[in-house]
């Protein structure tokens, strides 16, 4: 078997009396598409936040391939490897939606200050060479007719796209999707889970991906692992995961 | 790209480089003939406004920072290169028009540490918090020129070698803007706009927040202290008042002026800031309440800034190609 591109152990945070997530585990193989679940307040993006470093937990360790990230600050998880969306959108507003996707490409510059100042030909051709791999970015998520305009202008479901793009421009081996699928309806959700799998495929990134609606999740996640009270109370199998009676009763609600 | 053509854009450069500096000493020499020097005194003036302002809008408008202590890195930038030239003239080098360069680019250099250092707490603090900090910052400096009697003291410093002049004034101009902007249109631009926009998600994207708040602090201080040494050697004067809160205060509504992000903004700004007071003097000292109540004005009717966060061009339809 290939060795995990991530693999996370025991990962704690406390806020306040609070314990958001408590001896959090997972395990990603390269190209794998899982899913992670729970109700309200579960904990799902708190782990988000303590992957992509927004958050340091308290305990607890995460390692892409082989190197531990706990304690490394959003810039360098990022440079590591590992990318997100954010759940309640933030695009750069003020940004057009292409230079959205040139900021994801910031660790790939190799120009200097003053190149871009004295417009020499590394600066003109690493800009060119950006901007046609941004605008390839756009047209795989549907956007690139918008590529001139503000972000702030998209709708929303246009604006979790373009932070998908911005996402995969910083080359990450993992990527974590929060909630992506948000405020769309039944026909869009299931293109933009159709665009994620293919995504999985031609990017080679392993993606995990936090989503409400359990059908769209259960129809292309190969493991899901359901969070609730901030701990894992289940890993397996859509199959698994739909008839075992602790998810069936956190979901419900009888505790 | 093949060599010839970039080597053919590196020629086009010079030549407009050229016909630039060629037509600036042109103007130069017509406008120490033909206008009265009051005139010039004031077009002046608006270059060095501008050259604060472009700069400012780097931390205020760009980064989204707040800056309240842009007049100290300008006098950082104004005592270093008047004591080179005047205090401790090494040689006769620093009296001539050359040396005076040489000195206001040191300045300028000795400007971009101070603004590091001030750039600090700017990891740590945000809006209001931050202004009063450089606002605190700016004060202590001026409070230190005040007290070295070496330059002068509460006296200030005369006897500046007066060797800037529009020409310098306006080319130093020109090199902000044209600096500002290809800041701006580079990836490190970028960084810096997306930094303003939302912190979470430029750390996020790879982006060093805090090593570009940082950049953006000692850039900008950089040409501030440019236009400070370029205006202590057009005055042949300094001192410690030339360089107290109300003028940092002056920059920043030049930027909110003329919108911020903007560089035709700033620059837009820079200029009716320093105009409209001189334009008000036929109303004598009613000018300080006239003065204030335009710009209250102005801000209710514009209030995102004369252009907002767009440059004046794109007010203009494109003509199609
Ligand atoms: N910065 C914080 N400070 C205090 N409490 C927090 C913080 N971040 C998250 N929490 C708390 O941690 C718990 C988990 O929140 P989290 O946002 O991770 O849930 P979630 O599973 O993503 O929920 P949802 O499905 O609503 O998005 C909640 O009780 C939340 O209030
Ligand atoms: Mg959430």
């Amino acid at each position: 078997m290939t060795p995990p591109v991530l693999e996370v152990q025991d990962l704690s945070i406390s806020f306040g009396g609070l314990k958001a997530v408590a001896g959090f585990g997972l395990t990603l193989r390269p190209g794998a598409l899982e899913g992670l679940i729970g109700p309200n307040g579960a904990g799902k993006t708190t782990v988000f936040n303590l992957l992509s470093g927004v958050y340091t937990a308290d305990s607890g360790r995460f390692v892409l391939d082989g190197a531990d990230l706990r304690g490394f600050s959003a810039y360098r998880i990022s440079h590591a490897g590992i990318a997100r969306t954010f759940q309640n959108i933030r695009v750069f507003s003020h940004l057009t939606v292409l230079e959205n996707v040139l900021v994801g490409f910031h660790q790939s510059i190799r120009y200097g200050y003053w190149d871009a100042f004295l417009l020499t030909g590394r600066f003109r051709n690493d800009e060119a060479a950006m901007e046609q791999q941004a605008l390839a970015l756009l047209e795989r998520v549907g956007l690139a007719s918008r590529a001139g305009d503000n972000a702030r202008d998209l709708p929303y479901g246009d604006q979790r796209r373009l932070e998908i793009a911005r996402a995969l421009a910083t080359h990450p081996k993992v990527l974590l999707l929060d909630e992506p699928a948000a405020g769309l309806n039944t026909v869009e959700k299931e293109q933009l889970m159709g665009l994620i799998a293919k995504i999985r495929d031609e990017f080679k990134v392993a993606i995990l991906v936090i989503e409400h609606d359990m059908k769209l999740v259960m129809g292309i996640c190969e493991r899901i692992t359901v969070l609730d009270h901030g701990e894992v109370i289940a890993t397996g199998t859509p199959k698994e995961i739909q008839s075992n009676p602790k998810v069936i009763e956190a979901y419900l609600g009888v505790s | 790209m093949s060599a010839p053509s970039q080597n053919a854009g590196f020629l086009k450069q010079a030549t407009i480089t050229a016909v630039f500096i060629a037509v600036l000493w042109g103007v130069d020499q017509l406008l120490q003939i033909g206008l009265n020097p009051y005139y010039v005194r004031v077009v002046v003036n608006c270059g060095i406004a501008a050259i604060l302002a472009l700069s400012l809008n780097l931390i205020n408008g760009c980064a989204g920072q707040f800056s309240l202590g842009h007049a100290g890195f300008m006098a950082v930038g104004a005592y270093v290169s008047a004591t080179l030239t005047t205090v401790y003239p090494a040689g006769e080098f620093f009296q001539s028009p050359l040396g005076v360069g040489v000195a206001i680019t040191i300045g300028g250099i000795v400007a971009a540490l101070a603004g590091y250092l001030v750039g600090l707490p700017s990891l740590r603090l945000k809006g209001d918090y931050l202004a009063i900090v450089t606002l605190g910052f700016s004060e202590m400096i001026r409070v230190c020129f005040l007290n070295i009697p070496a330059v002068g003291g509460a006296r200030g410093m005369n006897g500046i070698p007066v060797h800037s002049s529009f020409f310098w004034v306006y080319l130093w101009a020109a090199l902000a803007w044209v600096f500002f902007w290809r800041l701006l249109r580079s990836g490190r631009g970028r960084a810096i706009l997306a930094l303003r926009d939302d912190e979470t998600a430029a750390e996020a994207m790879g982006v060093e927040v805090s090593h570009f708040k940082v950049v953006s602090f000692s850039l900008s201080s950089a040409f501030a202290g440019i236009a400070g040494g370029l205006f202590a050697h057009y005055q042949g004067f300094i001192d410690p008042q030339s360089f107290d809160f109300s003028r940092s205060v002056l920059v920043v509504i030049m930027v909110v002026l003329g919108g911020m992000g903007s560089l035709s903004g700033a620059v837009l700004g820079a200029v009716v800031v320093t105009v409209l007071p001189e334009s008000l003097r036929v109303f004598e000292s009613y000018r300080l309440i006239i003065f204030p109540l335009v710009l209250i004005l102005m801000m209710l009717l514009r209030p995102k800034g004369i252009l907002g966060h767009r440059e004046i061009w794109e007010f203009f339809p494109r003509r199609a190609k």
